[in-house]
């Protein structure tokens, strides 16, 4: 391949001077004129309850009030994948904050008046707020009617239980495996529930006009999927795909909570029955909180066995997820984790069990990491300790079984290309890692280092796919539609590259349209860090579809062999006559004029779809050996150095370095943004954010005052992102993803370098000061 | 997050005009300054008052000044006046420091230290610096004016001395007529905004002579009369720290809470404590901090 | 409803309001100013910060009504002729993801360079600490910032 001009080089976002001047339009700046209703949203105080009785009728009196909702207005189910949930409560409510009732009105304070006359009747049913309690045969059911939900055939809920789904994976002989090994090392880790904490809280808008045209505008990741769950769910109102237009203006940080459809289900709902109007939803920071996706929590109970040599022999990794009240798209977190949970590691004999249960707490879903970072945390703190057990040095103990390309994954299938080993090279020469400990020049701190990698793949259907419309104006700049979210990632900016580099445009100027479904062409959801990979092969051909078309037209008017030709600087150029130049604002709309004066060609427009071809999730339940679920793994490695205060338990970051194989960077400077807001997202998560709830079901802290992001004065010292480029055979110029990567191995780089640094395992998240000062005290005291 | 208590807003221009607003508006009205506690209040609908009195237009509110050997803050200075005024950060060290610990920039242009104390939350950072220097309340009705020794001024949380007639104009310190040397320790979750997990203010005179104060390690922020009588006249050695620590114990009453456990609120206020003190001596013998 | 007049980015304003209209909502709903954002609605995050006379305030935490005969900056009268160094510092540095944040962190970034023109690393920190980002992990913000420092005036 030629020298790339574009791809691989630290492209200036093309988003960056609406960012900077405050133009950047997302939902809630958008004008929707004085026809824009407000509704505030009635929500459940009881974690589980029967609805007895609502009272509307003093809500209905507060003037400006336009109307008040509740669930016998829209009797209607839905979910991604399994549908679980409910516009609004029906008979019963499944965790405190899920809705019960709207009021909707001219203004918001009239809807917040009126929001306070509502009076819902309950009667209370007793709460099962523990996955381990809501396992027992006697728990009380959550979901009586959970045999009857519909889902897609990879999930295998248990009906009369609380098991939503329990994906299980065998391979070789476990007790087999335990027999030959020489050491054995069995223990539980627990890591709770996190939130998002996108800045931009969740706002949808939806409008039905007077001709029954719905069209929501939302702060998502998932444009298409709430397409089409709005029409599925709503079809009994006849509504079908082209009578919905979702569109996703600027989207203020997503992670993952964004995904799917939550709260925009009731605008598109209510603005139904409104005709004629705009009404608008905005989550506030404490309804972001507790009335969204929250990341699932888990127990991990991990046995592993390995022989003296280092070679692991076997695992059994069970993981139990307290999934929330309703799992329509949690449940396939818990399924992605049944098929990855071995990690990046070569393992002959595997057993994993990853339950999805039901609880009495908000809904579990998708959250940047798809519960690798979860269960990572047990097994890259569980591989540290065998190391040490076996006498290993940790690292070496990893360089033993990484996996490697052909080696048999989890559910039978091969690994692919894949740049692991270099990961851990680099990684523990940044670090220094067989440099020896450092010593604290300040008595009362230590200093420790700790190590982790990690490996995630997509989750996503067989058949999710991506495509994309590309289309010249007259000066040869080009609009790219697609239907993959920014959210922040630069993967506008990413696609702009891809373009630029088959078609010679600059990608300054390339505009790349942000998601409309009724202009641009299917993309599944932006989520999984799949699109630079998938819907960027769907660019990559939509810009070959079009310098097709660049290539006939020259071949019919100019007589030139279409093998000789090439595109350079917005030109076409040719291998054999040196001095032919035509430059594409000259044809690319207009066409070309030939010797008897007419024109041929017209406007140049490409177009491309992108689904791979070799997934499927036709597998034995009981082993699920058979199918061939993802598409590939990215892998990486990350290593830290860490200071603890003995006396306060303070943990300051000195230093962490990560490496991640990108396949190919097609931007490196927004990979290294990727590495330093990811691993600052999973710091927190490992090291200040704690979701409370009282002992009935109630978050304690949905705000930002206790609920703690970190500041700018809790930043690591020095973060050193390094990019490994092993090119994925079907990404676009090599590209994999990896924006949800760079957080993974937070967690369990912390918990080691703890050990490291004071003799401590830590064995449950978060690791706040106070966790660790409380554990000094308590060794101190045996 | 509209705000639904409807309420009409004066801006009187003297304290007269805002004592007769209040006594005219009987227990209807708030009083505004910074409003980074009221306004999140009046959100939440906590607050029903009828009268929202603002008192940012009473220039001689905003004053810090040195009136013969006392010090006046005025009820609308702010975090950042404090920060920035050479003579608190010069001579009343500890008051600087708190100001600093104060939420970020945004609400120290905004927050008062008057209205810290009014909102009297128990982990007020303004709290244990005044302690230390044994503050004045500065209380106007339309018929005159009191002082509360600041010791008086919490009565539970939330809840201060403060009587529905009143204004606090101010804050009066008496400048120590001996050599001194304070600091404020705070423990926070983590290094940006938070609020106290547990504050403490130390105080300590060259003569030996120590005040100490805490918040948020109780219902309300106070001063610490045993451990100071103890420490009163004993140079600081690491034995007479151990036994502090002991007494210390009988002064504070934490509790677990979703910030911190009583435990650890404990463990932390003893080490800041031996620390602060090590830190207040060091300053005092004209050293670096320790 | 109350009348108020203030000077909104260089501009005389005038606009009907009610006494317990919050700042930041008249000036997004009722004066078209939509860089403000909100984020939290408490004054945790930043989000919404203006300069009111010059100083980085949380219009969530004002009431409209306060500002009367007042001076108010966002980022639109910022924005007005050609990029601060800061802004072009920001995008130099990639100091953005999804940018909500950064309207808030351009306006307390910018007060900051006003009365300290040359701000020390541990400065910056310190005065962007009340500006969350979820997305960026700040390096590349307090880059940007210390970038600009070095170009001289940002107004
Ligand atoms: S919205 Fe004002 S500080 Fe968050
Ligand atoms: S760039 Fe997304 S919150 Fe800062």
């Amino acid at each position: 391949m030629n020298k790339l001009k574009y791809v691989g080089h630290p492209v200036t976002r093309i988003d960056s001077l609406e960012k900077v001047t405050g133009s950047a339009q997302f939902v809630d700046d958008i004008d929707f004129g004085p026809n824009l209703l407000y509704a505030e949203i009635i929500e459940s105080t009881f974690a589980h309850a029967i609805i007895k009785n609502i009272e509307t009728s003093s809500a209905e009196r507060v003037p400006d009030v336009v109307k008040v909702f509740t669930g016998k207005d829209f009797p209607y189910k839905f979910g991604l994948y399994m549908k679980d949930r409910f516009i609004f409560a029906q008979d019963r409510v499944r965790f405190i904050g899920e809705q019960v009732a709207a009021v909707v009105a001219r203004n918001p304070k009239a809807a917040k008046i009126a929001a306070k006359l509502v009076k819902v009747e309950y009667e209370p049913l007793p709460e099962v707020l523990d996955q381990m309690e809501a396992l027992k045969e006697d728990s009380i059911l959550i979901h009586p009617d959970l045999g009857d939900y519909p889902h897609v055939p990879w999930f295998f809920p248990k009906a009369n239980t609380n098991v939503a789904h329990w994906r299980k994976t065998r391979r070789g002989n476990i007790e087999k495996g335990f027999e030959e090994a020489d050491v054995i090392l069995e223990d539980t880790y627990t890591v709770p529930r996190y939130s998002h904490c996108a800045i931009e809280t969740h706002v949808a808008v939806g409008k039905f006009d007077y001709s029954g045209r719905l069209t929501v505008w939302a702060s998502s990741q998932s444009p298409n999927v709430q397409r089409n769950l709005f029409s599925e769910a709503l079809s009994p109102l006849g509504l079908s795909h082209k009578d919905i237009r979702v569109i996703t203006p600027h989207v203020g940080g997503g992670f993952g909570g964004k995904a799917g459809v939550t709260m925009e289900i009731m605008v598109a709902a209510i603005a139904t029955k409104l005709k004629g109007n705009s009404v608008k939803i905005r989550w506030t920071r404490e309804q972001e909180f507790y009335n969204t996706y929250q990341r699932l929590g888990v127990i991990a109970k991990i046995t592993l066995g390995a022989k003296k040599d280092g070679t692991i022999t076997a695992l059994d990794h069970k993981l139990y997820w307290d999934a929330g009240a309703y799992v329509e798209y949690g449940a396939n977190v818990v399924n992605a984790v049944g098929l990855s949970a071995t990690g990046p590691y070569r393992i002959a004999n595997i057993s994993i069990d990853s339950a999805c249960v039901y609880t009495n707490l908000p809904p579990g879903g998708p959250y940047r990491g798809f519960g690798y970072s979860e269960f990572l945390f047990g097994l890259e703190s569980h591989i540290d300790r065998v190391a040490k057990k076996l006498g290993i040095e940790p690292v070496l103990f990893r360089r033993i079984n990484a996996i490697k390309e052909g080696d048999t994954l989890a559910y039978g299938a091969k690994m692919n290309a894949n740049g692991l080993l270099q990961a851990i090279e680099k990684v523990s020469k940044e670090i220094k890692w067989y440099e020896g400990k450092i010593e604290s020049e300040d008595p009362v701190k230590v200093i420790g280092k700790g190590f982790s990698i990690f490996w995630k793949a997509p989750a996503m259907p067989p058949n999710a796919s991506s495509s994309a419309f590309l289309k010249f104006n007259e000066d040869a700049s080009i609009n790219i539609l697609v239907s993959g979210m920014d959210i922040g990632q630069g993967y506008l900016t990413v696609m702009a590259q891809i373009a630029a580099e088959i078609l010679s445009i600059p990608p300054s100027r390339i505009r790349v349209e942000r998601p409309d479904t009724d202009r641009n062409p299917y993309e599944w959801q932006t989520v999984a860090s799949h699109v630079t990979w998938s819907c960027g092969n769907a660019v990559k051909k939509a810009a070959l579809d079009a310098r097709e078309q660049i290539y006939d037209l020259i071949e019919r008017t100019h007589y030139l062999d279409r093998d000789t030709i090439y595109l350079e600087d917005e030109k076409v150029k040719s291998r054999t006559k040196p001095d032919f130049e035509l430059a594409l604002k000259d044809f690319v709309i207009n066409g070309i004029q030939v010797e008897d004066g007419t024109f041929k060609g017209g406007p140049i427009t490409g177009r491309g779809t992108f689904m791979p071809e070799f997934t499927s999730t036709d597998a034995d339940p009981e082993t699920s050996q058979g199918g061939h679920p993802n598409v590939h793994y990215t892998v990486g490695a990350a290593a830290v150095i860490l200071q603890i205060d003995k006396e306060t338990g303070k943990m300051k970051v000195l230093k962490v370095v990560e490496a991640v194989d990108a396949g190919k960077a097609i931007n490196p400077d927004l990979v290294k943004g990727q590495v330093t807001g990811g691993l600052m997202q999973g710091l927190a998560t490992v090291l200040y954010e704690d979701m409370r709830f009282d002992n009935k079901g109630k978050m304690l802290n949905p705000n930002f005052t206790d609920y703690k992001i970190p500041t700018s004065m809790d930043i690591p010292d020095e973060i050193v992102p390094i990019i490994i480029e092993v090119p994925q055979p079907d990404g676009p110029f090599g590209a994999r993803g990896i924006g949800e990567h760079t957080m993974l191995p937070a967690a369990p780089m912390i918990a080691n370098a703890i050990e490291d640094a004071l003799g401590i395992r830590i064995k449950s998240m978060p690791i706040t000061a106070e966790k660790v000062a409380l554990a000094i005290l308590k060794k101190g005291e045996k | 997050m509209p705000v639904i208590q409807g309420f009409e807003y004066f801006k009187p221009k003297t304290l007269n005009e805002a004592l007769h607003l209040l006594s005219n508006n009987r227990g209807q009205a708030s009083i505004l300054a910074g409003g980074t506690d009221i306004v999140v209040q009046f959100k939440e609908d906590l607050i029903t008052s009828k009268a929202l009195i603002d008192i940012k237009g009473i220039t001689e509110l905003s004053k810090i000044e040195i009136k013969e050997d006392k010090l006046f803050i005025g009820a609308c200075v702010t975090f950042t006046d404090l920060i920035e005024s050479e003579l608190i950060k010069n001579k009343f060290p500890i008051i600087w420091e708190a100001s600093k610990t104060v939420g970020s920039v945004g609400i120290r242009n905004r927050a008062t230290m008057v209205g810290n104390i009014c909102s009297a939350v128990p982990s007020a950072d303004s709290a244990p610096a005044l302690l230390v220097y044994e503050a004045l309340v500065i209380l106007k009705n339309k018929d005159g004016e009191r002082l509360v020794p600041i010791s008086d001024w919490f009565i539970a949380p939330k809840k201060t001395g403060i009587q529905k007639d009143e204004i606090v104009v101010g804050i009066l310190i008496h400048i120590p007529k001996k050599k001194y040397a304070c600091c404020y320790e705070k423990l926070s979750r983590y290094e940006g905004e938070d609020l106290a997990q547990a504050g403490i203010g130390i105080l300590a005179f060259e003569d030996h002579y120590y005040r100490i104060a805490f918040c948020a390690v109780g219902p309300i922020p106070t001063r610490a009369p045993k451990l100071e009588q103890f420490l009163n006249g004993k140079k600081i050695t690491s034995p007479i720290i151990e036994e502090a620590k002991k007494i210390l114990l009988e002064e504070i009453t934490p509790i677990t809470d979703i910030r911190s456990s009583r435990k650890y609120r404990i463990h932390m206020v003893k080490l800041m404590f031996e620390r602060g003190l090590k830190k207040v001596i060091s300053r005092l013998e004209g050293g670096k901090d320790a | 409803m109350p009348e108020i007049q203030f000077t909104l980015n260089g501009e005389r304003r005038t606009v009907n309001i009610e006494a317990n209209d919050i700042l930041l909502d008249v000036l997004r709903d009722k004066l078209g100013i939509k860089s403000p954002k909100c984020g939290c609605d408490r004054g945790d995050c930043g989000a919404c910060a203006v300069l009111l006379n010059g100083k980085s305030v949380r219009s969530c935490l004002i009431f409209a009504i306060e500002v009367n005969e007042q001076e108010i900056t966002t980022l639109e009268g910022i924005s007005k002729n050609e990029l601060s160094p800061l802004q072009q510092a920001f995008i130099n540095n990639n100091s953005f993801q999804c940018g909500y944040c950064a309207p808030g962190i351009i306006i307390t970034a910018t007060e900051l360079l006003n009365k300290n023109p040359h701000p020390t690393r541990e400065e910056v920190k310190e005065n962007l600490s009340g500006n969350l980002c979820r997305c960026t992990g700040y390096i590349p913000i307090i880059e940007a910032v210390l970038e600009a420092s070095k170009r001289g005036k940002n107004e």
